[in-house]
């Protein structure tokens, strides 16, 4: 890196909060994927006001820069695959302002996602995105990516929960958009802001709303024997007029990785378990819930039982949230897919993903957001198999393939990252893809934001065309 | 021929002879703020839109896009309007499944339309702006209008998952997709939703939609305002999953008084505690509601209901063409001192949409323009102080042209410019009518 450069670097954030050793500069090279790239320097600043001073020695040089939270990307928008500045934002880990009367949190780009809602649940609210990985992403990274979580089906994903924000663009400007007041006039700088992954700067505060906790849960829990039974549940039960918080669906394969991993008394000789929760007032949920059951019931699940404790409910979630480190125990490396459909056309969905398993001779392990079509398949292979993750990028391909098919998506809540940049031409035209692009090129002209994530290259936008 | 009507003939041969007016008798009704434009173009198509918009483009000349007019009088007195782009045509229903829980239209379809089509399936599109349900499902995004039900589902910025647009180089484009989750590239919908026609046309809405709730019923009560503001915060603090909290003055409630089954004073507030969800669950927010809004709380139920309701929804919508709305954006716990400031003055109504930090308010009798000006500056900075910011919704086009409608200091004006620029690079969409001329 160049040696004035980092002199700026170390001015902006105090020589100790500027590393440069290999190894201090390995930790940051990746993120939850497996993209990869080894940044010139990584700075830890402490205020919006550093990353502004950070920003603008980036900009004077050229450098690109990735903001990072925890690194629990799993698309790799936090590996700084051009090499670069890494900002990593763990410092910048305070509540600013926990104002519940307006049911408002003002929080810096570092806060964990569980810690708020530690700090929330005492006083009766929540901050609704809800990630799997919320022990460890920070709201900085769910804001960049748009995060998801089980709960969107009923509260909607990460932007309908953020109402503002602060962000140093990539000329180093510090902007305040939005405010604890809701629709301000002129065009919504916030909405475009939030799922840009980096690309149009940083954010480093953001203003968010909260919600009152639901007085009371109840978790239907339903086996069944084949997938597409469950996922005939999911659509019967949206049918019939409710909307649960949740429903969540994790096969065989899954099961088996939790039950070896965080043994949670799953019986592994299904094919799916169908979690189901409904939340609402007390001693109002058990019609509901009781509905859901039977439905389940007449679709020939095995079981289904209706888990009212607060115990049974946490071992339940836990199983869930757990499913995705306990998958990756299963292989020595996992290819992580995100493909999203209309959840009318999971089944066939389902049934095509099941013959690219056998195609490929791979295991795929599935978890799915069924309630809101959010599939997430995690392809197992071996790394030292020389033609492992070729096959499992073949079986990732095909799947983007036929998510795009039905009218899905290629990411519901991972992002597009390093990983499917090329994969955008399956949904989106070229045209489409332009006008994203003007809009990326107005926040970050010279391109040094987050450089090689979301969209293709220009020249390279046919590639990936089925 | 002058350049002019080179342009109209090229346009014209886009829709067709039928599809375009330019008799000054019909284009007369379409007038807004006293302009009329010179043609009125009735596409068919996203591809007839964006042929449109392009050779507009080229030609400068420019564009107003319309749905049903019902919300049109949003906005600063527009230049001088070349043409009228008209949704009327494009009215189809384009994809349902019920079972998805979305809906995809054209964005000429009318609310009412949408609403009796997923309503045979028990679904709501939750959205019920001000007006009558004539109002547009491509209108109703341009302005991201919401109503009564505003805390509980949000507006189009959170319904709108996916959206066909027609851009003014002539291309369509799709933003988003038909998936509630979908992260794939930057999220264009929220860039068009709310734009009021400056960066393209929206030609078809793609929109989440919810089940119609089992059971719905008002709770009302007539409150001193200090006991209406503590009302207020126990209900937003419980968990009782109110679906809609409003709170007018003595003034609003006039137009409606007599078919409530409470008496109003002058200095009273009227609360409304709207009740939506499933059998089980009413009866205890119902008996929760009552108990705290205490002994001169009464519920009602059916067409009363309704009609409070409806009431709400259209406390904002301009009671005649010229009718002056304001509309105040303040962090929710300041809903009720907003309310406060408009209801000391005599004439003036005000309804607070308290679950959302709204407040709509007008004079009654809009007569003395002056009058009125200076008020609505000193609402501004009532909100500004608030922590808000104000808005003139409508009013009479002498009071818009006075008015700094929008508000004066906008931030980050020059990344909307940008954008603006860059979407509508001869600024030809519009016709000056949202904030500083974008």
């Amino acid at each position: 890196m160049d040696k004035r450069a980092l002199r700026g670097l170390r001015r902006a954030v105090g020589r100790h909060n500027a590393l440069t050793e290999p190894a201090d500069l390995l930790l940051y090279s990746y993120d939850s994927s497996t993209a990869r790239g080894m940044p010139g320097a990584v700075v830890l600043p402490a205020s919006t006001e550093e990353v502004a001073a950070v920003v603008k020695v980036c900009a004077q040089h050229g450098i690109p820069f990735v903001a990072r939270g925890a690194g629990t990307n799993l698309s790799g928008g936090s590996a700084p695959i051009r090499g670069g500045v890494v900002i990593a934002l763990s410092r910048m880990n305070r509540v600013l302002d926990l104002d519940l009367p307006n049911q408002r949190a003002v929080v810096e780009a570092g806060v964990v996602n569980l810690d708020l809602q530690n700090i929330l649940a005492p006083h009766g609210l929540q901050f609704c995105p809800d990630p799997a990985s919320q022990k460890a992403s920070t709201i900085g990274g769910n804001v960049a990516e748009n995060a998801g979580g089980p709960h969107c089906l009923k509260y909607g994903v990460t932007v309908n929960h953020v109402l503002g924000l602060t962000v140093v663009l990539p000329s180093g400007d510090i902007r305040r958009f939005g405010s604890k007041a809701e629709d301000a006039p002129g065009y919504d700088l916030v909405g475009l802001f939030v799922g840009s992954e980096g690309t149009f700067g940083v954010t480093t505060e953001m203003v968010l709303r909260l919600r009152p906790l639901p007085e009371s849960t109840q978790i239907v829990v339903a086996f069944f024997d084949t997938l597409e039974a469950a996922g005939g549940a999911v659509s019967r039960i949206i049918a019939a007029g409710m909307v649960p918080a949740a429903l969540e669906i994790m096969d065989k394969a899954t099961i088996e990785a939790v039950e070896a991993s965080f043994p949670s008394g799953l019986p592994t000789d299904v094919e799916a378990v169908l979690l189901i929760e409904v939340e609402g007032l007390e001693g109002a949920l058990d019609g509901q819930a009781e509905r859901c059951a039977s439905i389940c019931r007449e679709l020939e699940a095995r079981s289904a039982e209706i888990g009212r404790t607060p115990e049974e409910r946490e071992r339940l979630w836990s199983a869930r949230r757990s499913a995705f480190g306990a998958t990756a125990r299963l292989s020595p490396a996992m290819l992580v897919t995100d493909a999203t459909v209309p959840r009318t056309r999971l089944p066939e969905v389902l049934r095509q993903i099941q013959q690219i398993e056998r195609k490929h001779g791979l295991r795929i392990a599935k978890i799915f957001h069924a309630g809101d079509g959010n599939l997430h398949s995690n392809i197992l292979f071996d790394r030292d198999d020389p033609d492992g993750l070729r096959r499992a990028e073949a079986a990732a391909t095909e799947i983007f393939h036929v998510a795009a098919g039905v009218e899905g998506t290629i990411t519901g809540e991972h992002g597009v990252g390093a990983e499917k940049p090329r994969f955008m031409s399956l949904i989106y035209s070229r045209e489409d893809i332009e006008a994203q692009r003007k809009v990326q090129r107005v926040f970050d002209p010279a391109g040094i934001a987050n450089p090689g994530k979301v969209l293709p290259e220009p020249e390279a936008a046919a590639e990936g065309t089925a | 021929m002058t350049a002019l009507a080179s342009a109209l003939r090229d346009l014209e041969a886009i829709v067709g002879e039928e599809n375009f007016l330019t008799a000054t008798q019909t284009v007369s009704g379409y007038q807004i703020d006293g302009q009329r434009p010179v043609a009125v173009a009735m596409p068919g198509s996203a591809e007839e839109v964006a042929r449109l918009l392009r050779t507009a483009s080229e030609q400068g000349l420019s564009v107003l896009l319309r749905g049903s007019g019902t919300h049109l009088y949003l906005g600063a007195p527009p230049t001088p309007i070349g043409m009228v782009l008209s949704f009327a045509r494009m009215n189809r229903l384009v994809e349902y499944d019920a079972e998805d829980l979305t809906i995809t239209a054209e964005a000429g379809t009318t609310l009412g339309a949408l609403q009796k089509t997923v309503g045979e399936h028990g679904q709501i599109l939750p959205l019920d702006p001000p007006g009558p349900d004539s109002a547009t499902l491509g209108g109703i995004a341009a302005t991201n209008l919401s109503g009564t039900m505003r805390m509980r589902y949000g507006s189009p910025r959170d319904l709108v998952i996916g959206l066909r647009v027609a851009l003014a180089d002539g291309t369509v484009v799709k933003t988003g997709g038909k998936t509630v989750k979908n992260v794939a590239g930057y999220e264009l919908n929220k860039l068009f939703v709310s734009s009021l026609g400056t960066l393209g046309a929206i030609c078809a809405l793609t929109m989440r939609l919810t089940a119609q709730p089992e059971a719905k019923q008002i709770v009302l009560a007539s409150l001193p305002p200090p006991t209406a503001a503590e009302a207020v915060r126990h209900l937003l603090s419980s968990r009782l999953d109110i679906a809609t909290l409003e709170v007018a003055n003595s003034a609003a409630c006039r137009r409606i008084a007599r078919a409530l089954p409470v008496t109003l004073g002058p200095d009273r507030y009227l609360m409304f505690a709207g009740l939506m969800g499933d059998r089980e669950s009413l009866p205890r927010q119902e008996s929760e509601v009552l108990h705290l809004l205490g002994p001169g709380a009464a519920r009602i139920q059916g067409e009363d209901a309704d009609s409070a309701w409806a009431f709400l929804r259209n406390a904002a919508f301009p009671a005649a063409p010229g009718s002056v709305v304001a509309r105040l954006s303040v962090p929710l716990s300041k809903t009720l001192e907003a309310a406060d400031a408009v209801s000391s003055w005599d004439g003036w109504w005000a309804v607070a949409r308290a679950g959302s930090g709204f407040l709509h308010a007008g004079p009654v009798d809009s007569g003395d323009l002056a009058d009125v000006n200076q008020r609505l500056l000193h609402l501004r900075q009532t909100a500004q102080e608030l922590g808000g910011f104000a808005v003139l919704e409508a009013g009479p086009t002498e009071l818009k042209r006075e008015f700094p409608i929008w508000g004066e200091n906008v931030h980050d004006l020059d990344l909307m410019q940008k954008l603006k620029e860059t979407f509508d690079p001869t600024g030809v969409l519009g016709c000056g009518r949202f904030l500083q001329g974008l």
